[in-house]
Protein backbone atom coordinates (compact mmCIF):
# COMPACT_ATOMS: atom_id res chain seq x y z
CA UNK A 1 0.00 0.00 0.00
CA UNK A 2 1.35 3.78 -0.88
CA UNK A 3 1.42 6.67 1.28
CA UNK A 4 -1.66 8.22 1.97
CA UNK A 5 -2.02 12.05 2.47
CA UNK A 6 -4.54 14.49 3.74
CA UNK A 7 -4.56 18.27 4.29
CA UNK A 8 -6.72 20.29 6.66
CA UNK A 9 -7.46 23.90 7.10
CA UNK A 10 -6.55 24.78 10.54
CA UNK A 11 -4.62 27.20 12.27
CA UNK A 12 -4.59 29.86 9.29
CA UNK A 13 -2.50 27.68 7.22
CA UNK A 14 -2.87 24.21 5.23
CA UNK A 15 -1.42 21.49 7.07
CA UNK A 16 -0.79 18.11 5.66
CA UNK A 17 -0.20 14.67 6.93
CA UNK A 18 1.75 11.90 5.39
CA UNK A 19 1.86 8.59 6.54
CA UNK A 20 4.06 6.22 4.14
CA UNK A 21 2.87 2.75 5.15
CA UNK A 22 -0.82 3.91 5.90
CA UNK A 23 -3.41 1.48 7.88
CA UNK A 24 -6.63 1.81 10.15
CA UNK A 25 -4.45 3.01 12.67
CA UNK A 26 -2.65 5.10 11.03
CA UNK A 27 -5.98 7.01 10.00
CA UNK A 28 -7.06 6.87 13.24
CA UNK A 29 -3.80 8.63 14.58
CA UNK A 30 -4.13 11.43 11.83
CA UNK A 31 -7.25 12.28 12.98
CA UNK A 32 -6.12 12.58 16.62
CA UNK A 33 -2.73 14.44 14.71
CA UNK A 34 -5.69 16.76 13.28
CA UNK A 35 -7.15 17.24 16.82
CA UNK A 36 -4.25 18.33 18.06
CA UNK A 37 -4.35 21.40 15.54
CA UNK A 38 -7.22 21.93 16.40
CA UNK A 39 -7.17 21.66 20.32
CA UNK A 40 -3.70 23.73 20.02
CA UNK A 41 -5.73 26.40 18.00
CA UNK A 42 -8.40 26.74 20.11
CA UNK A 43 -6.46 27.53 23.23
CA UNK A 44 -3.83 29.66 21.82
CA UNK A 45 -4.97 31.70 18.81
CA UNK A 46 -5.42 35.28 19.68
CA UNK A 47 -7.74 35.89 16.28
CA UNK A 48 -10.51 34.59 18.77
CA UNK A 49 -11.89 34.61 21.76
CA UNK A 50 -9.83 31.75 23.28
CA UNK A 51 -8.32 30.71 26.75
CA UNK A 52 -5.19 33.20 25.19
CA UNK A 53 -7.56 35.95 24.97
CA UNK A 54 -8.92 35.73 27.93
CA UNK A 55 -5.29 35.12 29.91
CA UNK A 56 -4.90 38.48 28.08
CA UNK A 57 -7.68 40.28 29.59
CA UNK A 58 -7.02 39.89 33.20
CA UNK A 59 -3.63 41.68 33.32
CA UNK A 60 -2.23 41.49 37.03
CA UNK A 61 -3.63 38.69 38.17
CA UNK A 62 -2.58 35.08 38.18
CA UNK A 63 -4.24 33.15 36.05
CA UNK A 64 -4.49 29.35 35.64
CA UNK A 65 -3.89 27.54 32.83
CA UNK A 66 -4.43 24.27 31.04
CA UNK A 67 -1.55 22.22 30.31
CA UNK A 68 -1.27 23.53 26.36
CA UNK A 69 -1.06 27.07 27.54
CA UNK A 70 1.03 26.97 30.24
CA UNK A 71 3.94 25.00 29.07
CA UNK A 72 3.19 27.15 25.28
CA UNK A 73 4.15 30.06 27.47
CA UNK A 74 6.68 28.42 29.35
CA UNK A 75 8.42 27.42 26.44
CA UNK A 76 8.26 30.70 24.47
CA UNK A 77 9.65 32.12 27.91
CA UNK A 78 12.35 29.90 27.97
CA UNK A 79 13.65 30.86 24.18
CA UNK A 80 12.91 34.85 24.52
CA UNK A 81 15.24 34.27 27.88
CA UNK A 82 18.08 31.85 25.69
CA UNK A 83 17.83 34.30 22.69
CA UNK A 84 18.24 37.44 24.68
CA UNK A 85 14.71 38.88 23.51
CA UNK A 86 15.14 38.27 19.92
CA UNK A 87 12.37 36.16 20.56
CA UNK A 88 9.51 37.63 22.33
CA UNK A 89 5.98 36.37 22.69
CA UNK A 90 5.05 39.96 23.85
CA UNK A 91 5.18 41.61 19.96
CA UNK A 92 2.20 40.51 19.01
CA UNK A 93 0.15 43.78 20.04
CA UNK A 94 2.95 45.41 18.05
CA UNK A 95 2.49 43.37 15.27
CA UNK A 96 -1.63 44.44 15.67
CA UNK A 97 0.00 47.88 14.94
CA UNK A 98 1.42 46.99 12.09
CA UNK A 99 -1.78 45.54 10.22
CA UNK A 100 -0.71 42.00 11.45
CA UNK A 101 -4.29 42.01 12.86
CA UNK A 102 -5.58 39.72 9.72
CA UNK A 103 -6.68 35.82 10.72
CA UNK A 104 -5.69 34.12 7.45
CA UNK A 105 -8.05 32.02 6.71
CA UNK A 106 -11.42 34.33 7.32
CA UNK A 107 -9.85 37.67 6.66
CA UNK A 108 -11.71 39.09 9.44
CA UNK A 109 -9.87 41.74 11.73
CA UNK A 110 -9.01 41.47 15.27
CA UNK A 111 -7.79 44.32 17.61
CA UNK A 112 -7.20 43.57 21.29
CA UNK A 113 -9.25 46.14 23.50
CA UNK A 114 -6.16 46.62 26.07
CA UNK A 115 -3.24 49.00 25.16
CA UNK A 116 -0.41 48.01 26.30
CA UNK A 117 2.59 50.27 26.63
CA UNK A 118 4.85 50.16 24.31
CA UNK A 119 8.25 48.76 26.23
CA UNK A 120 6.40 45.80 27.46
CA UNK A 121 8.28 42.22 27.23
CA UNK A 122 8.47 38.61 28.20
CA UNK A 123 9.86 39.44 31.16
CA UNK A 124 6.33 40.74 32.08
CA UNK A 125 5.08 37.81 32.03
CA UNK A 126 5.47 35.40 35.31
CA UNK A 127 5.32 31.79 35.71
CA UNK A 128 4.15 30.19 38.78
CA UNK A 129 5.36 26.73 38.31
CA UNK A 130 3.90 25.56 41.60
CA UNK A 131 0.06 26.64 41.21
CA UNK A 132 0.53 26.14 37.14
CA UNK A 133 -0.46 30.18 37.15
CA UNK A 134 0.62 32.94 34.82
CA UNK A 135 0.52 36.23 35.29
CA UNK A 136 0.96 39.27 32.94
CA UNK A 137 2.54 42.21 35.08
CA UNK A 138 0.98 44.65 32.41
CA UNK A 139 -1.84 44.43 30.34
CA UNK A 140 -0.53 43.36 26.87
CA UNK A 141 -0.77 40.30 24.01
CA UNK A 142 1.06 37.25 23.92
CA UNK A 143 1.53 35.97 20.17
CA UNK A 144 1.86 32.67 20.37
CA UNK A 145 1.45 31.56 16.81
CA UNK A 146 4.80 30.00 15.85
CA UNK A 147 4.57 28.00 19.54
CA UNK A 148 1.35 27.17 19.26
CA UNK A 149 1.48 25.73 15.51
CA UNK A 150 4.74 23.89 16.26
CA UNK A 151 3.90 22.08 19.44
CA UNK A 152 0.89 21.63 17.00
CA UNK A 153 3.66 19.50 15.11
CA UNK A 154 5.38 17.93 17.97
CA UNK A 155 1.97 16.58 19.65
CA UNK A 156 0.85 15.74 16.17
CA UNK A 157 4.51 13.61 15.74
CA UNK A 158 3.99 11.68 18.80
CA UNK A 159 0.96 10.55 17.50
CA UNK A 160 2.12 9.09 14.42
CA UNK A 161 5.40 8.02 16.24
CA UNK A 162 4.17 4.43 15.97
CA UNK A 163 4.27 4.38 12.19
CA UNK A 164 7.55 5.40 12.19
CA UNK A 165 7.77 7.14 8.03
CA UNK A 166 5.77 10.07 8.26
CA UNK A 167 5.80 13.70 6.86
CA UNK A 168 3.70 16.93 8.83
CA UNK A 169 3.51 19.93 7.28
CA UNK A 170 1.98 22.84 8.87
CA UNK A 171 2.71 25.49 6.28
CA UNK A 172 5.79 25.21 6.11
CA UNK A 173 6.60 24.24 9.23
CA UNK A 174 8.09 20.49 8.79
CA UNK A 175 8.29 17.12 11.00
CA UNK A 176 9.57 14.50 8.75
CA UNK A 177 9.70 11.01 10.77
CA UNK A 178 11.71 8.16 9.68
CA UNK A 179 12.22 7.85 5.95
CA UNK A 180 10.64 8.92 2.40
CA UNK A 181 8.55 6.33 0.24
CA UNK A 182 12.06 4.75 -1.00
CA UNK A 183 13.31 4.48 2.02
CA UNK A 184 15.86 6.72 2.74
CA UNK A 185 15.91 10.05 4.91
CA UNK A 186 13.53 12.59 3.60
CA UNK A 187 14.94 15.38 1.06
CA UNK A 188 13.48 19.20 2.28
CA UNK A 189 14.50 22.04 -0.30
CA UNK A 190 14.27 25.44 1.08
CA UNK A 191 13.14 27.83 -1.35
CA UNK A 192 15.41 30.53 -2.76
CA UNK A 193 13.91 33.35 -0.70
CA UNK A 194 13.88 35.93 -3.76
CA UNK A 195 12.65 33.27 -6.36
CA UNK A 196 9.85 30.93 -5.45
CA UNK A 197 10.77 28.60 -8.33
CA UNK A 198 13.90 27.74 -6.70
CA UNK A 199 15.29 26.15 -4.32
CA UNK A 200 18.43 27.73 -3.11
CA UNK A 201 19.48 24.27 -0.60
CA UNK A 202 18.01 20.66 0.13
CA UNK A 203 17.89 19.31 3.18
CA UNK A 204 18.68 15.51 4.37
CA UNK A 205 16.08 15.07 7.76
CA UNK A 206 14.68 12.05 10.22
CA UNK A 207 13.41 12.29 12.96
CA UNK A 208 13.82 15.99 12.84
CA UNK A 209 11.09 19.31 12.37
CA UNK A 210 12.99 22.42 9.98
CA UNK A 211 11.17 25.55 9.80
CA UNK A 212 11.64 28.17 8.08
CA UNK A 213 11.13 32.01 8.75
CA UNK A 214 11.15 34.31 5.65
CA UNK A 215 10.69 37.88 4.38
CA UNK A 216 8.69 36.86 1.21
CA UNK A 217 5.60 35.34 3.01
CA UNK A 218 4.28 38.31 4.39
CA UNK A 219 7.40 41.16 4.05
CA UNK A 220 8.25 42.56 7.56
CA UNK A 221 5.95 39.95 10.08
CA UNK A 222 9.26 38.87 11.96
CA UNK A 223 9.60 42.34 14.15
CA UNK A 224 12.76 42.66 16.10
CA UNK A 225 11.72 42.95 19.49
CA UNK A 226 14.43 44.98 21.03
CA UNK A 227 14.03 47.75 18.06
CA UNK A 228 10.54 47.15 17.61
CA UNK A 229 10.89 47.46 13.86
CA UNK A 230 10.93 44.75 11.12
CA UNK A 231 14.30 43.23 10.39
CA UNK A 232 16.03 43.47 7.35
CA UNK A 233 19.48 41.31 7.36
CA UNK A 234 18.10 38.32 6.80
CA UNK A 235 15.82 37.13 3.35
CA UNK A 236 15.18 33.64 5.13
CA UNK A 237 16.38 31.63 8.60
CA UNK A 238 16.09 28.18 8.60
CA UNK A 239 16.38 25.49 11.79
CA UNK A 240 16.77 22.06 11.76
CA UNK A 241 15.92 20.76 15.40
CA UNK A 242 14.23 17.71 16.95
CA UNK A 243 11.38 19.41 17.86
CA UNK A 244 9.23 21.60 15.89
CA UNK A 245 8.30 24.21 18.32
CA UNK A 246 12.08 24.61 19.05
CA UNK A 247 12.80 25.07 15.49
CA UNK A 248 10.19 27.62 14.50
CA UNK A 249 11.05 29.94 17.80
CA UNK A 250 14.60 29.15 16.92
CA UNK A 251 14.11 30.29 12.86
CA UNK A 252 12.27 33.53 14.39
CA UNK A 253 15.10 34.60 16.85
CA UNK A 254 17.96 33.81 14.06
CA UNK A 255 16.38 36.18 11.57
CA UNK A 256 15.93 39.10 14.47
CA UNK A 257 19.27 38.46 15.13
CA UNK A 258 21.21 38.53 11.66
CA UNK A 259 23.51 36.39 10.01
CA UNK A 260 26.19 36.05 12.40
CA UNK A 261 24.49 36.18 15.79
CA UNK A 262 22.18 33.86 14.71
CA UNK A 263 24.91 31.10 13.85
CA UNK A 264 26.00 31.77 16.98
CA UNK A 265 22.72 31.53 18.68
CA UNK A 266 22.07 27.81 17.43
CA UNK A 267 25.28 26.93 17.58
CA UNK A 268 25.48 27.71 21.60
CA UNK A 269 21.95 26.07 21.75
CA UNK A 270 23.03 22.63 19.49
CA UNK A 271 20.62 23.17 16.58
CA UNK A 272 21.42 23.29 13.13
CA UNK A 273 20.32 26.20 10.95
CA UNK A 274 20.83 28.08 7.49
CA UNK A 275 20.24 31.16 7.09
CA UNK A 276 20.39 33.46 3.58
CA UNK A 277 20.37 37.39 3.34
CA UNK A 278 18.84 38.85 0.71
CA UNK A 279 21.86 39.04 -1.49
CA UNK A 280 21.20 35.10 -0.81
CA UNK A 281 25.08 35.07 1.04
CA UNK A 282 24.53 31.88 3.20
CA UNK A 283 25.81 31.02 6.48
CA UNK A 284 24.84 27.62 8.51
CA UNK A 285 25.80 26.14 11.29
CA UNK A 286 28.76 23.06 10.97
CA UNK A 287 26.15 20.10 11.28
CA UNK A 288 23.64 20.94 8.68
CA UNK A 289 23.18 18.18 6.77
CA UNK A 290 22.39 18.56 2.73
CA UNK A 291 21.01 16.14 0.45
CA UNK A 292 22.67 14.93 -2.37
CA UNK B 1 26.56 15.85 -0.58
CA UNK B 2 28.31 16.40 3.33
CA UNK B 3 28.94 13.74 5.41
CA UNK B 4 27.85 15.37 8.65
CA UNK B 5 24.83 14.36 10.53
CA UNK B 6 22.66 16.91 12.34
CA UNK B 7 23.83 15.72 15.71
CA UNK B 8 27.21 17.43 15.01
CA UNK B 9 26.62 20.47 16.89
CA UNK B 10 25.03 19.20 19.63
CA UNK B 11 27.56 17.21 20.49
CA UNK B 12 29.91 19.65 21.01
CA UNK B 13 27.81 22.03 23.05
CA UNK B 14 26.60 19.74 24.63
CA UNK B 15 24.72 21.54 27.96
CA UNK B 16 23.55 24.41 26.86
CA UNK B 17 21.72 22.32 23.42
CA UNK B 18 20.66 19.51 25.35
CA UNK B 19 18.87 21.68 27.88
CA UNK B 20 16.81 23.60 25.51
CA UNK B 21 16.16 20.42 23.77
CA UNK B 22 15.49 18.28 26.27
CA UNK B 23 13.42 21.10 28.29
CA UNK B 24 11.27 21.11 24.36
CA UNK B 25 10.69 17.70 24.43
CA UNK B 26 9.40 17.98 28.22
CA UNK B 27 6.89 20.53 27.39
CA UNK B 28 5.90 18.49 24.35
CA UNK B 29 5.47 15.43 26.49
CA UNK B 30 3.30 17.13 29.11
CA UNK B 31 0.67 18.54 26.65
CA UNK B 32 0.48 15.18 25.28
CA UNK B 33 0.40 13.31 28.46
CA UNK B 34 -1.80 15.73 30.01
CA UNK B 35 -3.60 17.07 27.19
CA UNK B 36 -4.53 13.96 25.89
CA UNK B 37 -6.35 12.00 29.28
CA UNK B 38 -8.46 15.05 29.08
CA UNK B 39 -9.21 14.65 25.67
CA UNK B 40 -9.68 10.99 25.92
CA UNK B 41 -11.97 11.30 28.66
CA UNK B 42 -13.62 14.09 26.95
CA UNK B 43 -13.81 12.87 24.04
CA UNK B 44 -15.46 9.16 24.96
CA UNK B 45 -18.15 11.54 26.68
CA UNK B 46 -18.75 13.50 23.67
CA UNK B 47 -18.69 10.29 21.43
CA UNK B 48 -21.45 8.76 23.41
CA UNK B 49 -23.44 11.93 23.56
CA UNK B 50 -23.25 12.69 19.80
CA UNK B 51 -23.91 8.81 18.41
CA UNK B 52 -27.09 9.40 20.79
CA UNK B 53 -27.99 12.37 19.26
CA UNK B 54 -27.09 11.69 15.20
CA UNK B 55 -28.75 8.34 15.98
CA UNK B 56 -31.86 9.90 16.08
CA UNK B 57 -31.45 11.72 12.92
CA UNK B 58 -32.56 9.51 9.77
CA UNK B 59 -29.37 10.36 8.25
CA UNK B 60 -28.42 9.18 4.71
CA UNK B 61 -24.83 9.26 5.62
CA UNK B 62 -23.17 7.08 8.16
CA UNK B 63 -21.63 8.82 11.24
CA UNK B 64 -18.19 8.02 11.83
CA UNK B 65 -16.82 8.55 15.29
CA UNK B 66 -12.66 7.84 15.76
CA UNK B 67 -12.46 7.97 19.49
CA UNK B 68 -8.90 8.50 20.27
CA UNK B 69 -6.83 5.61 22.02
CA UNK B 70 -9.36 3.47 22.18
CA UNK B 71 -8.77 0.51 25.05
CA UNK B 72 -10.88 -1.73 23.03
CA UNK B 73 -11.90 -0.99 19.60
CA UNK B 74 -14.71 -2.80 19.03
CA UNK B 75 -18.09 -1.30 18.48
CA UNK B 76 -20.27 -1.41 21.12
CA UNK B 77 -24.22 -1.49 20.16
CA UNK B 78 -26.12 1.70 21.19
CA UNK B 79 -27.57 -0.43 23.22
CA UNK B 80 -24.97 -0.74 25.62
CA UNK B 81 -24.82 3.08 26.44
CA UNK B 82 -25.71 3.84 29.10
CA UNK B 83 -28.75 6.41 28.93
CA UNK B 84 -27.75 10.00 30.00
CA UNK B 85 -30.74 11.02 31.03
CA UNK B 86 -34.23 10.30 30.96
CA UNK B 87 -35.10 10.15 27.08
CA UNK B 88 -39.01 10.76 27.39
CA UNK B 89 -40.12 10.19 23.96
CA UNK B 90 -40.05 7.03 22.25
CA UNK B 91 -38.85 8.33 18.74
CA UNK B 92 -34.96 8.57 19.82
CA UNK B 93 -35.18 5.21 21.22
CA UNK B 94 -36.44 3.38 18.16
CA UNK B 95 -34.01 5.61 16.17
CA UNK B 96 -30.88 4.94 18.35
CA UNK B 97 -31.85 1.64 18.06
CA UNK B 98 -31.93 1.45 14.28
CA UNK B 99 -28.21 2.98 13.86
CA UNK B 100 -27.01 -0.28 15.20
CA UNK B 101 -28.43 -1.56 11.96
CA UNK B 102 -27.83 1.39 9.65
CA UNK B 103 -24.10 1.17 9.52
CA UNK B 104 -21.89 -1.93 7.56
CA UNK B 105 -19.62 -3.43 9.11
CA UNK B 106 -16.12 -2.00 7.80
CA UNK B 107 -17.18 1.83 8.76
CA UNK B 108 -20.10 1.57 11.84
CA UNK B 109 -20.51 4.07 14.51
CA UNK B 110 -17.75 3.58 16.47
CA UNK B 111 -17.71 3.58 20.44
CA UNK B 112 -14.93 3.48 22.54
CA UNK B 113 -16.15 1.75 25.89
CA UNK B 114 -17.59 4.67 27.68
CA UNK B 115 -17.34 5.62 30.95
CA UNK B 116 -18.98 8.83 29.08
CA UNK B 117 -21.02 10.39 31.94
CA UNK B 118 -19.12 10.09 34.14
CA UNK B 119 -18.02 13.40 35.72
CA UNK B 120 -16.38 15.62 33.05
CA UNK B 121 -12.17 16.16 33.51
CA UNK B 122 -11.70 20.40 33.85
CA UNK B 123 -9.88 22.21 36.26
CA UNK B 124 -11.14 25.31 37.99
CA UNK B 125 -11.05 27.87 35.54
CA UNK B 126 -11.28 27.81 31.56
CA UNK B 127 -10.24 24.26 30.83
CA UNK B 128 -13.25 23.30 28.78
CA UNK B 129 -12.02 19.06 27.61
CA UNK B 130 -12.60 21.18 24.16
CA UNK B 131 -10.02 18.32 22.80
CA UNK B 132 -12.48 15.61 22.39
CA UNK B 133 -14.72 17.43 20.54
CA UNK B 134 -12.02 18.09 17.13
CA UNK B 135 -11.38 14.37 17.27
CA UNK B 136 -14.48 13.90 15.86
CA UNK B 137 -14.99 17.23 14.25
CA UNK B 138 -15.41 15.93 10.78
CA UNK B 139 -18.68 13.61 11.42
CA UNK B 140 -20.23 16.86 12.99
CA UNK B 141 -19.46 18.59 10.33
CA UNK B 142 -20.48 16.37 8.21
CA UNK B 143 -23.73 15.70 9.11
CA UNK B 144 -26.49 17.27 8.26
CA UNK B 145 -28.20 20.13 10.17
CA UNK B 146 -31.95 19.11 10.55
CA UNK B 147 -34.95 19.91 12.76
CA UNK B 148 -35.76 16.86 15.34
CA UNK B 149 -38.99 16.68 15.25
CA UNK B 150 -40.57 17.78 18.65
CA UNK B 151 -42.29 14.61 20.24
CA UNK B 152 -45.85 14.06 19.85
CA UNK B 153 -47.00 13.67 23.96
CA UNK B 154 -44.25 14.91 26.29
CA UNK B 155 -43.41 11.85 28.65
CA UNK B 156 -43.49 12.34 32.15
CA UNK B 157 -40.06 11.40 33.62
CA UNK B 158 -39.48 12.91 37.15
CA UNK B 159 -36.69 14.41 38.61
CA UNK B 160 -35.44 15.48 42.12
CA UNK B 161 -35.97 18.88 43.36
CA UNK B 162 -33.12 21.64 42.52
CA UNK B 163 -31.46 23.58 40.37
CA UNK B 164 -28.24 21.31 38.66
CA UNK B 165 -25.66 22.07 36.33
CA UNK B 166 -24.25 20.63 33.42
CA UNK B 167 -21.42 21.12 30.80
CA UNK B 168 -21.98 19.99 26.89
CA UNK B 169 -18.50 20.19 24.64
CA UNK B 170 -17.61 21.17 21.17
CA UNK B 171 -15.01 21.90 19.01
CA UNK B 172 -16.01 25.84 19.70
CA UNK B 173 -15.68 25.81 23.29
CA UNK B 174 -18.37 24.90 25.74
CA UNK B 175 -21.60 25.60 27.75
CA UNK B 176 -22.78 24.51 31.14
CA UNK B 177 -26.28 24.86 31.29
CA UNK B 178 -28.59 25.24 34.47
CA UNK B 179 -32.14 23.35 34.70
CA UNK B 180 -34.17 23.59 37.55
CA UNK B 181 -36.61 21.32 38.09
CA UNK B 182 -40.04 21.56 40.03
CA UNK B 183 -42.49 19.42 40.98
CA UNK B 184 -40.41 16.77 39.49
CA UNK B 185 -40.89 18.40 36.08
CA UNK B 186 -38.40 20.96 34.29
CA UNK B 187 -39.15 24.58 34.98
CA UNK B 188 -36.68 26.16 33.42
CA UNK B 189 -33.38 25.27 31.18
CA UNK B 190 -30.65 28.39 31.18
CA UNK B 191 -27.26 28.96 29.73
CA UNK B 192 -25.43 29.27 32.74
CA UNK B 193 -21.85 29.80 31.45
CA UNK B 194 -21.21 30.03 27.72
CA UNK B 195 -17.76 29.57 26.88
CA UNK B 196 -17.76 29.02 23.27
CA UNK B 197 -16.33 31.10 20.78
CA UNK B 198 -18.86 32.46 19.47
CA UNK B 199 -22.06 34.10 21.27
CA UNK B 200 -24.06 31.61 22.27
CA UNK B 201 -27.04 33.99 20.94
CA UNK B 202 -27.26 31.87 17.87
CA UNK B 203 -29.17 28.95 20.31
CA UNK B 204 -31.34 31.76 22.01
CA UNK B 205 -34.51 29.61 20.96
CA UNK B 206 -33.06 26.04 21.98
CA UNK B 207 -33.37 27.51 25.72
CA UNK B 208 -37.18 27.26 26.00
CA UNK B 209 -37.72 23.75 24.16
CA UNK B 210 -35.91 21.69 27.12
CA UNK B 211 -39.31 22.90 29.75
CA UNK B 212 -41.29 22.81 26.70
CA UNK B 213 -40.23 19.50 25.68
CA UNK B 214 -39.16 18.40 29.46
CA UNK B 215 -36.64 16.57 27.26
CA UNK B 216 -33.01 17.84 26.64
CA UNK B 217 -34.02 17.14 22.63
CA UNK B 218 -33.89 20.70 21.34
CA UNK B 219 -33.43 21.93 17.76
CA UNK B 220 -30.16 21.24 15.41
CA UNK B 221 -29.40 24.74 14.51
CA UNK B 222 -28.04 25.30 11.04
CA UNK B 223 -24.78 26.98 11.18
CA UNK B 224 -24.61 26.44 14.80
CA UNK B 225 -24.65 22.86 15.37
CA UNK B 226 -21.63 22.60 17.54
CA UNK B 227 -23.63 24.88 20.21
CA UNK B 228 -26.44 23.42 19.54
CA UNK B 229 -24.96 20.13 20.36
CA UNK B 230 -22.52 21.64 23.14
CA UNK B 231 -26.11 22.91 24.64
CA UNK B 232 -27.76 19.55 24.72
CA UNK B 233 -24.90 17.61 25.87
CA UNK B 234 -25.08 19.92 28.85
CA UNK B 235 -28.71 19.87 29.59
CA UNK B 236 -28.39 15.82 29.42
CA UNK B 237 -25.79 15.90 31.93
CA UNK B 238 -27.68 18.36 34.05
CA UNK B 239 -30.68 16.24 34.27
CA UNK B 240 -28.64 13.00 34.55
CA UNK B 241 -27.42 14.38 38.49
CA UNK B 242 -31.50 15.10 39.14
CA UNK B 243 -32.21 11.34 38.51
Amino acid sequence: MSASARTVAVMGTLVTIEVVHPSIDSDEAVDRAFGWFHEIETRCTRFHESELTQLTSQAGVPVEASPILYEAVCFALMVAEESGGAFDPTVGHRMEGQGFNREHRSGEIFRTAISPENDVSYRDVLIDPGRRTILLRRPLTLDLGAVAKGLAVDTAARELAPFRDFAIDAGGDLYLGGSNEQGVPWSVGIRDPRDPQQLIDSLRISNQAVCTSGDYERRGHILDPRTKTSSHSVASATVVAPVAMLADALATAAFVLGPDEGIRLLTRLGVDGLIVTPELKRYETRGLCRAA
Amino acid sequence: MSGMTSGGSEKKNGRIGNRIVGASFAAVLAVYTAGYSRTQSAANHLAAQVAERRAAVPAPERVTIHVPQLASPAPIPSRLLPAPAPLPEPTRKVAAASSVETPPAQSATKIDAPPAFVEPVRSDIFEPGVSAAQVIAPAIAAAPAVTVPPPQQPAKPTWKDGTYTGWGYSRHGNIEAAVVIEGGRILSANISQCRTRYSCDVIDKLIPQVAQRQSPDVDYVSGATQSADAFYGAVVEALSKAQ
